[in-house]
Formats: C-alpha cells, structure tokens, sequence
C-alpha cells in the first residue's frame, strides 16, 4: 500500500468503462445530464453511437436501461447516487432488480462527499440497494479499484450498484493489488488483533490511518476492506471479529442499513462475536459543507474510530490522538 | 407455437367476442377480478394478435400488467399458449397471476407497477435501431396510468429521439380504482397533450375494429413515434351488465356469468 497522503488521479472510471465498452460491444452508456461529472464525457466522446444522454428523468432511465438490457445489451448508468436510488427506487426494483437485468447502476457522490446539502448527499443508498433481491452492492476505496471494478461488475450477470466518489480518486493500493468481488481484504493486522475495523470505500483511509495510531500505542488493530458490501465475505470478518475485543465498522453512509448493519447481521448469526461500534452518519441528514468539515462534523473522521477501539477496550488512559496529515492541493487524506 | 394469423374484419370482431368470452371465464373462477380491462380492450387486443403484431419479431410490451387477461385471452384464441391453463388462472401456483409478471408468457415485457412500460419499450425501440433492426415496439398502456409522471417523461424523450417504430395503443377507458378517471383528475385533451409532446396521433372508437386497424396502419407512413388513443367502454357496451357495476374491478356471480356468455354468444352466431 502506498502512504498517506494519497496522491490523486482523474476520471479512472469513465476510462475504465470506455476501455470495457472497446472489447465488448453489448456496452451501453446511460446518463442523466451529469455527464462530465459522471466522468462519461470519455465515452461520449469515444463511442457516441452507445452513449445516450436520457436528461433529466431517471425513472424513465431506469426503465429504459431495463429494456435495452431484456435486448441484450449491458447497460451502465451513470448520475449521482441520490438520484439513481432514492428518486427511482420502485423502478430499479421492478425494472431492473425483479428481472435481474445486466444493468449496473452507477452512483458518484457518496454520503458526506457531496458539498451540496441533504439533496445531494446519498446516505442511505447502500440500505436501499441492499434490500433490493439480485442486486450486489459494491464500493471501491481507490483508483485502482475503480479500474478494475468496471470489467468485474460487467463479468458478473445480473445487476449491481457501483458507489463511486465523484473527482479527484486517491491512490491508495499498489499496481498488483486486485479487487475481487468475492472477498473482504485484510490489509493490515490480522486473526488475533485486539481491535477488529471494517471499512468501505472513502473510509478506508482512516481506517488505515486509526490502526496505526492504535498500533503505535500498544493496541494491535486489523483492518478489513469491504469493497462488495452485498453478497458479504462474512468469512474473512467473523474469522477477524472472533478473536477480536472489538468490532468497528466505518462507512460514509447512514448506520441503519448499510456495511455496519450488514456485517452486524453476519456476526449476531456467527455468534460469539467481541461487541461492535458502528462509525457512520448517526441516522441524521447532514448539511451542505465540505468534505473535511461534515466528516468532523458528523463523525467519520480517524480520532472517531479511535476514540470508538479505545472506549470498546475499556482502556482508562486517554485515547491517543492521530497526527495531523498535511496535504497538497491534489492529494487526500483522511479527516 | 404457429405463425400469427392474419384475420379479416368479420374475423377479428370474432376473435374480440371469444376474448371477452375467455376472460369471463377466467373471472368467474374466483368471481371477482379484472374483467372490464378485457371487455373494453378486447378489439385492441384483436387487432394487434390477429395479425398486427408479429410474434418472435416485433415487441409487444403491456404496461398495465392487471390487462394480462386480455393477453391470456387473445394468446389462447390465437394458439400461443394452451387454452387449458386458462382454469387455473389467478390460482395459487399458477403460471398465468391475476396481475402480469416476469413469469407471464408471450408479451416481450408485462409491468405490474403503473407507467413503467413506455420506458421499457424505448429501450427495446433503442436496441432495435443501434442494431439496425426493423422491428416494430409496440406498447399498450392504459388511460389512468397516464397519471403517472414517468409516462411523460418518456414520451417527451421518445419523440426527442424520433423512434418511428415505437407504437403506443392507449385503452382509455375512463376507468381506474377510485372511479371513472375524470372523477379523479383530468387527462384530457389527451390527444392535444401527445401531439405537444411530439408524437403522431390518431384518437379512434376503440371497439371499432376497422377504425383501430387503419389507425395502426399509419405507423410507417411519416416520422416520428405513433399513439392510438382508443376510445372505450369498460363494460364493453354490454347490455347484461348493469351500468352500476365498479368496472375496474368485477364481481362476477354466476347468474351474471351466464347473462353475459349468453349475450356474446348471440354475439358470435
């Protein structure tokens, strides 16, 4: 893994999924007026002919994204998760999810990402698409997975929503790391750590970030990468989660529904689970701000997750506190 | 099963009467359910199955999937599925439900969730054209799904892409849940409103069977998506019926069952 702060790249998504669109000619672009931002400008300009720009009616784009599917065709949709979820949700169940089309759903602008306030902000997309029967749930934390995750959810029949951030994506893993929707990664500590974090997409910097702050302190911390939220690798968690004190899970999204909902199922029913903290949006709708300032806000920041291990462990001494990370313009890092 | 059969006008007024008559059948099953849909779009019915549509070629997309009676009905009278599993309709466990589903045979596509088919039909109109396909997308909606925005929304966006060979058939038969659609809120100038929103558009007497046919003949005459508004009567102008009845959804006891087999039997002869 590469260290903090990440450096960035642009529009690794909307390349991926022009590269995919080059050797499979069953490939359709679907977009709601948000093209640049949806990175789908590459495909419109590459492959006109198979990007349709429906405008602003995404009810109507889910169920045309359903027939061109029943035709045979894969068909990626892309606008911002808000709008692709909670604004057409009995379409995506009946159009899409019922039939178990190949139409994967592309939602940019997770959780607190967005700047623009409760309209903007998909806190609960995770909860609504995990509900939805045939439909996997999958969140890449990096450029590199958003590069392979393309060709991975096209390979797999049926439907998937792809929860993407929207702009500048870090780098956070190797060039030979691979995404495999079929398992949760360990990507530091392991079976044994005290301290068990569970983390999804923009979370995982601070993941990274917490466990080795807690580490540096005398606290063993494993952090697992979620990228398929559903079907869940509750293996590899309950494997870690075992021989744990404590659980946390860490995801940009509301605490009702979503990776810490899911992998507290997965543990209640594995039983002899160490107890959990979920660190998520504490069933709220947020505010419009930016990125640093509604993470701190609303607790998604690294001293969360510590303070979380720390009052978990039962431990009397103060928590210990993060380094500050400083950033160049262009680069991420956690809050 | 075979080709479509290509019925001339006596033909097809026949294929609407035995229409009405197999889904009076299949309501009287359980005595109550979605007659009137089959009694007022029992001609539209016929004229698309006999002979219109080409089955295995052109898509047939049913947006109101309670109107699956009527494509049980007209399937079975045109040898596309076997007559005999029309008793077990709306049974529990059987293949033909009271409201379409994925399960449900023939159609390319029935929707049980109001005002989704129109979409639906775009994207099969959209995959036909980027293959250079000629095939006809043919969609039936219903007048009070109409109320629905999405319609809309596809509408607009059809007429914007110039999908020629997209045909919508719109049984507007002034019925819906709570009472006749006007009761409810106000569709009309329902054909004023398709041609502002781009579409060519032919308002028909929705039992006139001739009417319905040159209406659908027109759809390869100029450019642009095509709507049949087919004016109809949700009791099918039956007289056996007394004009009381809640037509959107019928309770069919057994001597109302005889009076109107018996009325569509003189019907036939």
């Amino acid at each position: 893994m590469r260290e903090s702060p990440y450096q960035t790249v642009l529009k690794p998504y909307g390349a991926a999924l022009v590269e995919l669109a080059r050797r499979r000619p069953e490939v359709i672009c679907l977009g709601a007026d948000l093209t640049r931002q949806t990175e789908t400008d590459l495909f419109r300009d590459e492959i006109a002919d198979r990007f349709i720009n429906i405008g602003m009616a995404e009810a109507n784009m889910i169920s045309i994204a359903g027939g061109l599917a029943r035709a045979g065709h894969t068909v990626f949709v892309n606008t911002f998760g808000v709008f692709c979820t909670r604004r057409c949700f009995d379409q995506i169940a009946m159009s899409v999810a019922y039939p178990n089309l190949n139409v994967k759903i592309v939602g940019f602008m997770p959780g607190l990402s967005s700047p623009g306030g409760p309209s903007h902000q998909a806190i609960e997309d995770v909860a609504l698409m995990r509900a939805l029967p045939n439909f996997a749930v999958v969140e890449p934390a990096d450029a590199i997975e958003t590069k392979q995750v393309v060709a991975a959810i096209a390979e797999r029949p049926g439907p998937v929503y792809l929860r993407l951030k929207r702009g500048e994506i870090p780098l956070i893993f190797d060039d030979d790391h691979r995404l495999d929707l079929g398992k949760a990664q360990i990507l530091t500590g392991g079976e044994g750590a005290n301290v068990c974090i569970v983390a999804s997409g923009m979370m995982i910097p601070a993941a990274l970030a917490a466990a080795r702050t807690l580490s540096d302190n005398g606290v063993t911390a494993a952090v697992i990468n979620v990228p398929v939220i559903k079907p869940l690798d509750g293996a590899t968690i309950a494997a870690v989660a075992r021989r744990s004190r404590i659980v946390i899970t860490a995801e940009n999204h509301t605490v009702v529904g979503g990776l810490g909902s899911a992998v507290a199922e997965t543990l209640a029913e594995a039983g002899n689970s160490a107890p959990l903290r979920r660190i998520g949006i504490p069933d709220t709708f947020a505010e419009a701000g930016s990125r640093e300032y509604l993470f701190a806000k609303y607790g998604l920041g690294t001293q969360n997750i510590i303070a979380a291990a720390w009052q978990g462990l039962g431990l009397n001494r103060p928590a210990p506190v993060a380094p500050v990370i400083e950033t160049s313009p262009g680069a991420y890092a956690p809050v | 099963m075979g080709d479509a059969p290509v019925l001339d006008g006596s033909g097809l007024r026949r294929l609407a009467t035995r229409i009405r008559m197999r889904a009076t059948e299949m309501v009287a099953i359980q005595g109550f359910g979605y007659l009137g849909q089959a009694l007022s779009s029992a001609e539209i019915f016929a004229v698309l199955f006999g002979g219109v549509l080409r089955i295995g070629h052109d898509r047939f997309v049913l947006s109101p999937g309670h109107y699956v009676i009527s494509l049980y009905a007209a399937a079975a009278e045109t040898g596309r599925i076997d007559p005999a599993k029309l008793v077990d309709y709306g049974k529990d466990g059987a293949e033909l439900e009271a409201i379409g589903s994925e399960r449900s045979p023939v159609a390319d596509l029935v929707c049980g969730s109001l005002g989704q088919g129109l979409s639906g039909a775009i994207g099969f109109a959209l995959a036909a054209e980027l293959a250079g396909e000629d095939r006809y997308v043919f969609a039936f909606l219903s007048d009070g799904e109409m109320e629905e925005g999405q319609v809309w929304e596809a509408a607009m966006f059809a007429s914007h892409r110039r999908l020629d060979r997209l045909v919508v058939v719109i049984d507007a038969n002034n019925s819906q849940v709570d009472g006749p659609v006007t009761s409810v809120t106000t569709l009309e100038p329902l054909a004023e409103k398709w041609r502002a929103f781009g579409w060519r558009v032919a308002e028909v007497d929705g039992h006139d069977i001739e009417a319905l046919r040159r209406a659908l003949a027109t759809r390869n005459e100029t450019e642009g998506p095509l709507v049949v508004i087919a004016r109809t009567d949700i009791l099918g102008g039956l007289r056996a019926i007394p004009p009381t009845v809640d037509g959107h959804f019928i309770k069919l006891d057994p001597a109302l069952r005889t009076a109107i087999l018996n009325e569509l039997e003189a019907a036939l002869a």
